[in-house]
């Protein structure tokens, strides 16, 4: 009979700390449990608070995209109190969004996606030495010039929203600041360094020529065209992901939700997909199949999560957030609700992105392998080829603009809910108030997607699901399960451990 | 020798290790490399195997291994009940493990107003504090009296986040044997001797009374939108954010970030008042003296401030 042997592998937060679990049999991976282990009951600070408090509150839920946070908060009030806001201030709230997101692809891709290339258990790797000279923490040339990087480019959000990260500059009606010509020729010109960069150092080409990348065979010309593009981090990444295997772990439920996100504003010469209202368009996909997406359809299941049980999963108007820590009663097993589409564990994220979007690369790719842990990263490094040009355009338009704030109301009485992407997917914040004050407030975000637990039905969670039928190479070193977790951008850091039930074993492995 | 430096995240969101990212002149890998602090661990930038991170725990809670600075990011969270199992490393609440870290550590540094003094969940159901400080109430997880190996309380660091500047300045000062002078809360004044309304490019509109009821204005955002610039000390307007700006410079209120008290119970965006002059004057100021100077320098605004025609 064949032996189940238990790990646990610990993953450090920033929305929430993580730990999944797995069930290994003959160096296969049967079984897997994520589990959210920090609970900081943001929900609950916010009840009784004026309704514009949620502006202060809920970005401090994530060092790394507060962002996204101020934005869904600044969109449930902004339907509550029934109000545009101003189309300049639309622009640049879409541009200071993506700039975030910008900043956390390049961040997680460098500093904590790509450093498993350099851990020791690939050092007979013929590419070992690269991977060190390029990922080592706080040496390799590629992480030394992502940390410069990105904090460059975030001075965008600083000169318009005064500081990152945690600041409050969106709110109802637009935003606080009157920006001049020069902050915004400043902001070009810091957009137009980072493209330069991402441009010579990430893609080895420009931007033109990566847009003719729209197959897998495209893909495969591409690496080969030129040197400047197969020394690039996206070359390098393309030849050391596939020499390890990535195309072949992490391929989960093949189910993907995106909210849509970044409203076109009036009158931008961007053009859409299909005429869609938002940049990127939102839907469901499920399989091969298709769907509208439907914010009603989504229900949150507290089946195996340590909240206080209030019948069949709710919608998250009506839904609530009760601790409930069962100990060791052996059903629950995390912080994290299990949110789900349609009754569907549902994979959230740039890849989802892409899929909805119909962009022909990752169609392609999909089509061919099924997702998986190589082309959900690779998703989330060329994500910003096709934002940066958009990013361009409106701030182009926005110092056109004069207006960027419309008076508000008092906010009384109402309900309304923010839905966009932040650099890990989709973000929701689902508010009620009443007499002024925050009545009902619930939040799902992207990792809840993505980690979530088992539901009712005792389906798995998207990243649960990756990981079953891995093979694991080393069981004192499961870096594949490092990466398939990885894959999903579980917020920013990563901890993996194993605890072994074979005392001989040393404990496993840390990853970060 | 080089200094070891160990980086702790308990109950919080990251982003005061996302502020040490935006450091420049020196960068955060330049600075370890020009004062020779080696980083022990950080859970976003380090790449050491598990058995290495337990080994080290270990000879860092033996006191085989020499621990120059800790730097905690994020409460320590008691609950549910004072069990601390709302946040846990390796299945034990994480405030076990930061109690013996902060007995072997030469000097502790509270990165952030939650490990200050308790933040975000200082009220809610977490039961968070601070690690020196219970919001303004001395003594937190660690005593009142309490004093690390080098002879210094934990030094206080708040902000939401905290600014990367103040984190690398504390870190060279102690390095270069200089003294740190502390203010009542236990932060340097280096740092925190200044208000955030010093600076601010709004302090014209603010001397002659020009205030703002709603966004989008130039004006000053003291006497109707909460902000909390002349009361809160930190180095905002001095040092500026992301080296560019700050809050208050394009209109959003400061929210007293840096005071024990944060986040306040009352709204964010609504100054408190009595007949409509703030409740809380600049720190020491004479309610009487300053109510006839604020009807004086109404009076005596320029045209020019009063239709917002000066840039800010």
């Amino acid at each position: 009979m064949a032996h189940t042997e238990m790990m646990n592998i610990a993953l450090n937060r920033v929305e929430g700390d993580l730990e999944v679990r797995v069930g290994i049999e003959d160096g296969v991976v049967t079984d897997a449990w994520s589990s959210g282990i920090m609970y900081r009951g943001f929900e609950r600070i916010l009840i009784g608070r004026a309704a514009l408090d949620a502006l202060v509150i809920t970005p401090r839920i994530c060092g790394i995209c507060s962002t996204a946070q101020l934005a869904a908060a600044c969109q449930a009030l902004e339907m509550i109190a029934q109000v545009e806001p101003a189309p300049s201030a639309v622009l640049l709230r879409n541009v200071l969004l993506m700039t975030e997101q910008l900043q956390s692809d390049m961040r997680h891709t460098f500093l904590m996606f790509c450093p498993d290339f350099a851990n020791p258990i690939y050092s007979n790797h013929p590419l070992f030495q690269e991977a060190v000279n390029r990922y080592e923490p706080l040496r390799g040339k590629a992480a030394l010039e992502t940390i410069q990087e990105t904090r460059k480019v975030l001075e965008i959000v600083a000169l318009i929203g005064g500081q990152w990260p945690h600041s409050s500059y969106m709110v109802p009606g637009g935003i606080t600041s009157v920006p001049s010509k020069s902050d915004l020729m400043q902001c070009r010109l810091l957009l137009s360094r980072f493209r330069k960069w991402y441009e010579a150092r990430v893609l080895g080409c420009d931007l033109d020529r990566w847009s003719e990348v729209k197959s897998a065979s495209d893909l495969d010309a591409w690496l080969e065209e030129k040197a400047s593009q197969r020394e690039s981090e996206l070359g390098f990444y393309l030849r050391f992901a596939r020499s390890i295997g990535l195309p072949s772990l992490g391929r989960g439920h093949s189910n993907f939700v995106s909210y849509g996100s970044l409203p076109m504003p009036a009158g931008t010469s961007v053009k859409t997909v299909n005429g869609s209202e938002l940049l990127i368009p939102s839907g469901f996909v499920c399989g091969a199949q298709r769907q509208m997406f439907n914010q009603e359809k989504i229900a949150e299941d507290i089946s195996f999560a340590w909240y206080r049980d209030n019948g069949d999963p709710k919608h998250p108007f009506s839904g609530d957030t009760l601790p409930y820590a069962t100990g060791n009663e052996g059903v629950k097993y995390s912080w994290t609700k299990a949110p789900r589409y349609d009754g569907k564990p549902a994979e959230t994220g740039p890849l989802a992105e892409m899929l909805i979007s119909e962009n022909p690369l990752f169609m392609d790719l999909v089509s061919a392998e099924g997702p998986n842990s190589f082309v959900r990263q690779l998703a989330r490094i060329v994500r910003l080829a096709y934002f940066l040009p958009v990013m361009e355009k409106w701030l182009s338009e926005a110092s056109q603009g004069d207006t960027f704030y419309h008076f508000v109301e008092e906010i009384d009485e109402g309900e309304g809910m923010g839905l966009v992407h932040g650099a890990r997917g989709a973000l929701g914040h689902w508010v009620k108030v009443a007499g002024g004050e925050i009545q009902h407030y619930q939040i799902i975000t992207p990792t809840a997607w993505n980690a979530s637990p088992r539901d009712g039905s005792v389906t798995r969670g998207p990243w649960e699901e990756a990981l079953i039928g891995t093979r694991l190479k080393d069981l004192n070193n499961p870096l594949e399960l490092g990466h398939i977790v990885r894959s999903f951008d579980a917020c920013m850091v990563c901890a993996v451990h194993t605890i072994s039930n074979n005392s001989n074993r040393p404990p496993g492995i840390l990853i970060c | 020798m080089a200094k070891t430096l160990f980086w702790l995240q308990c109950g919080g969101c990251g982003g005061d290790s996302m502020s040490m990212l935006n450091s420049e002149s020196p960068d955060l890998p330049e600075f370890l490399e020009i004062f020779e602090v080696e980083l022990l661990w950080h859970p976003s930038f380090s790449n050491r195997s598990l058995a290495d991170y337990q080994l080290l725990l270990s000879q860092l809670c033996s006191g085989d291994r020499k621990l120059d600075f800790l730097c905690v990011e994020g409460s320590l969270i008691r609950g549910p009940g004072g069990t601390g199992m709302y946040d846990t490393l390796f299945g034990l609440p994480k405030k076990d493990l930061l109690g013996n870290l902060v007995s072997r550590a030469d000097t502790v540094l509270a990165v952030g107003t939650c490990a200050s003094f308790g933040g975000i969940g200082a009220d809610g159901e977490v039961e968070a504090m601070g690690l020196q400080f219970h919001k303004s109430q001395k003594g937190g997880f660690l005593s009142e009296t309490f004093k690390t190996k080098s002879g210094l309380p934990v030094i206080n660091l708040p902000g939401c986040p905290c600014h990367c500047e103040a984190v690398k300045g504390v870190l060279a000062a102690i390095i270069s044997g200089m003294e740190i002078p502390l203010n009542a809360h236990n932060m340097p004044l280096e740092y925190y001797g200044m208000t955030i309304h010093q600076g601010c490019t709004r302090n014209e509109y603010h001397e002659y009374r020009v205030e703002e009821h709603n966004f989008g204005e130039r004006g000053c955002l003291f006497f109707h939108l909460g902000c909390h610039g002349p009361l809160v000390y930190g180095p905002c307007n001095k040092l500026l954010w992301n080296g560019r700006s700050s809050k208050t410079r394009v209109g959003v209120p400061c929210f007293g970030c840096t005071r024990p008290d944060f986040p306040q119970a009352y709204p964010f965006f609504r100054t408190r008042n009595i007949e409509g002059i703030p409740l809380e004057l600049p720190d020491g100021v004479d309610r009487a003296h300053y109510l006839a100077y604020k009807g004086m320098a109404a009076a005596a605004a320029p045209q020019r401030l009063k239709t917002r025609k000066t840039w800010v």
